[in-house]
C-alpha cells in the first residue's frame, strides 16, 4: 500500500472516529441533562411540598432563632444580627442551625486577619 | 615577555571560544528572526505570554548552542583527567584490555534538562490542566450540538495530511514522511499544546518550525479568519440572533469531565493524557471543594510551565533546523490546515443554520478551531458588525470548547495511526 492510499485512508477513519466520538458525547451529554434535570425537578417539588407543610406548622408558634433586637439593644444593633444570621444561613444552608447568641468576639485579629489564617492553614 | 605571550594565548583562546568565532550565518539569521518575533509579541502583542518565551529561547540557543547540548561521556587516561584539574576519585572507572579509563561526565544545557518535559509529553498535559480550570463547559452541556461544529473544525487537520502526502508526489525533495505530516496537519487544530505533544512523538526533528507555526497563527487569528467567515456566509446568515442558553445545574457542570474522560479513553486510549488532564482541571472548577489546588493549576503552575514551555520550543529553532525548505513547506501547509478548519466550521455552521430552520448562526462554527477564547471572540466580533445587539460569544464558546476535545480526539487518531 502506498503512501497515498494510506492517507486517504487514514482521511476517512479520522472523520469517522472524530464523529463518532462527538455524536457520541453529543447523545451522552443530552441523555444524563435530560435525566439531571428531571431528578432536580422532582426534588425541588418535593421540598415545595414539605416548605408548604413545614409554614403551616411554623405560623402558631414561631421559632426564635435569633434573638430579639430589644435584648442586645445595648451592645449590638438588630440590623447587624439580622446580616449575620443571613451570613450563617447562607454559608451553612437551611435548617441545619440555630443562632442561640451573637457575642463580640474578643479576638486581637481583625476578621480579614482571620480569614487570611483559615485559609492557609486549612488542610489539603 | 612571557606574561605578554600568556595574554595574548588567553586573549587568543577567548576569541576562540566567543561566540563570533563560532556561530554560523544561519544562526545569526535566527536571532534576527527572534528579534521580530520580540516586537511582535511587545509591541503587537501577539500572543506574549507564549511568543516571548519562544523568541527569546530561540535567541539564546543560536548566540550559545550548549545550552541545549546533551550531557557527554568520555573515557580518559588517569593522565587526561589530571589535566582537566579534577580528582579522578569522584568518576567511575572502566578497565579495557587492561588499561583504567575514567568516566568522565560532562553535563548537559540548562534548555537541555528543561526541554525533557516537552520530550517526554509532561507539559502540554499539564497546560491543559491549566486550561481544563479555567475553562466553562457550561455553553457545551447546554447545546451539546456544538460537538458537531468542534468536530467539523477537525476536517481542516486531515484534508492537510492529505496535501501534506501529496508533495512528496510533487516535490519529492520536499516530502515529508507520514508522520511528519501527521504532525504538521495537526496544526489546523490550532491548539499549541495539541501540536507539541503530537510532535514530540511523531516528528520531533520538526518541533521548532511546527510550534513556531502553530502559535503564530493562533495569534494571527483576528486576521485570519474574518475573511473566510464573511466570503461564505450571507449578510442575513451573519445577522441571525440566537435564542439564550439554559441554565446549567451544578450536577451537570461535575458529571461533565467525568463523562467525557471516560467515554474518550476508552474509544481513543492515545488522547487520554489530553483529555484526562483538560477534564481533571474542570474537576478541580467545578467540584468547589479543591479551591486551592484550582488556584494553584491555573495560575502559578501554568505560568511556570508556560514559561519552561515557552523558552524550549524556542531553543529547538536552531538556524541548521529552522532555515530549511521543510520550513517554508510547513508554514505554508499550516496556514493551509488553519483557513480550511474555519472555512469547514463555517460551512457546518450553514448545514446546521438551515437543519434548524434559521436558528444557528453559522458564524459560530469558525470557533471550533479551538484558540480558546480568541476564536469564539472573533465570531462575537463578526456577528455584530452585523448586528450590533447581536451577541454570540456564549454560544460561539461551545464550539469553542468542543473544538478543544475534537482536537485532542483528532490528535488521538493520528498517534494511534501514525506512531
Amino acid at each position: 500500500m502506498d503512501n497515498m492510499t494510506q492517507a486517504w485512508i487514514l482521511l476517512l477513519a479520522g472523520f469517522i472516529v472524530v464523529f463518532t466520538v462527538l455524536i457520541l458525547l453529543i447523545i451522552i451529554v443530552t441523555l444524563y441533562s435530560k435525566i439531571v434535570t428531571s431528578v432536580q425537578k422532582a426534588g425541588e417539588k418535593k421540598k415545595e411540598r414539605k416548605k408548604v407543610v413545614k409554614i403551616e406548622v411554623i405560623e402558631p408558634t414561631p421559632t426564635k432563632t435569633v434573638p430579639e433586637p430589644e435584648e442586645n439593644d445595648d451592645e449590638i444593633p438588630g440590623e447587624i444580627i439580622a446580616v449575620i444570621a443571613a451570613a450563617v444561613d447562607a454559608v451553612y444552608g437551611e435548617k441545619t442551625h440555630k443562632i442561640k447568641a451573637v457575642k463580640k468576639s474578643r479576638s486581637s485579629r481583625s476578621a480579614w486577619a482571620r480569614a487570611g489564617v483559615l485559609e492557609n492553614t486549612k488542610p489539603f | 615577555m612571557e606574561i605578554l605571550q600568556q595574554l595574548w594565548k588567553i586573549i587568543c583562546q577567548l576569541i576562540e571560544s566567543s561566540g563570533f568565532a563560532k556561530l554560523s550565518w544561519e544562526n545569526y539569521i535566527m536571532v534576527a528572526v527572534s528579534f521580530c518575533l520580540m516586537y511582535l509579541a511587545i509591541k503587537k502583542q501577539f500572543e506574549p505570554l507564549l511568543l516571548l518565551p519562544i523568541a527569546f529561547g530561540m535567541c539564546l540557543v543560536n548566540l550559545f548552542p550548549e545550552i541545549m547540548g546533551m550531557p557527554t561521556t568520555q573515557m580518559l587516561t588517569e593522565a587526561e583527567i589530571l589535566a582537566k584539574g579534577v580528582n579522578p576519585a569522584s568518576y567511575t572507572t572502566t578497565i579495557l584490555n587492561g588499561e583504567t579509563y575514567y568516566n568522565y561526565t560532562e553535563y548537559g544545557g540548562l534548555f537541555y534538562y528543561l526541554y525533557m518535559g516537552v520530550k517526554l509529553g509532561i507539559y502540554p498535559p499539564l497546560i491543559f490542566l491549566g486550561i481544563g480550570c479555567m475553562t466553562d463547559f457550561g455553553p457545551l452541556i447546554a447545546n451539546p450540538k456544538s460537538f458537531i461544529l468542534g468536530a467539523a473544525a477537525q476536517i481542516g487537520i486531515f484534508l492537510t495530511f492529505i496535501i501534506a502526502t501529496a508533495i512528496g508526489y510533487v516535490a519529492p525533495d520536499m516530502g515529508f514522511t507520514a508522520s511528519q505530516a501527521g504532525s504538521i496537519a495537526i496544526i489546523g487544530g490550532a491548539d499549541g499544546p495539541t501540536a507539541i505533544f503530537v510532535t514530540t512523538k511523531l516528528a520531533p526533528e520538526l518541533l521548532g518550525p511546527i510550534a513556531v507555526a502553530a502559535y503564530s497563527y493562533m495569534a494571527l487569528v483576528p486576521i485570519i479568519q474574518p475573511p473566510i467567515m464573511r466570503a461564505l456566509t450571507t449578510k442575513k446568515e451573519r445577522s441571525v440572533v440566537m435564542g439564550q442558553l439554559r441554565p446549567v445545574s451544578k450536577l451537570e457542570r461535575i458529571l461533565f469531565p467525568i463523562i467525557v474522560v471516560v467515554v474518550v479513553a476508552l474509544l481513543l486510549p492515545d488522547a487520554a493524557p489530553l483529555v484526562g488532564m483538560l477534564m481533571l482541571g474542570n474537576l478541580f472548577k467545578e467540584s468547589g471543594v479543591v479551591d486551592r489546588i484550582n488556584k494553584t493549576a491555573q495560575n502559578e503552575l501554568m505560568n511556570i510551565i508556560t514559561i519552561f514551555l515557552g523558552v524550549t520550543v524556542g531553543a529547538t529553532a536552531t538556524g541548521k533546523v529552522f532555515l530549511t525548505w521543510q520550513t517554508l513547506g510547513i508554514v505554508a501547509l499550516g496556514l493551509f490546515a488553519f483557513c480550511l478548519a474555519t472555512a469547514s466550521g463555517v460551512i457546518f455552521g450553514k448545514i446546521m443554520y438551515k437543519a434548524t430552520g434559521g436558528k444557528i448562526n453559522p458564524l459560530i462554527g469558525s470557533a471550533g478551531v479551538s484558540a480558546v477564547p480568541m476564536a469564539a471572540r472573533i465570531s462575537q466580533k463578526v456577528g455584530q458588525e452585523e448586528n450590533p445587539g447581536n451577541f454570540l460569544l456564549m454560544h460561539a464558546m461551545g464550539p469553542n470548547v468542543a473544538g478543544v476535545i475534537g482536537s485532542a480526539v483528532a490528535a488521538g487518531v493520528l498517534l494511534s495511526v501514525l506512531k
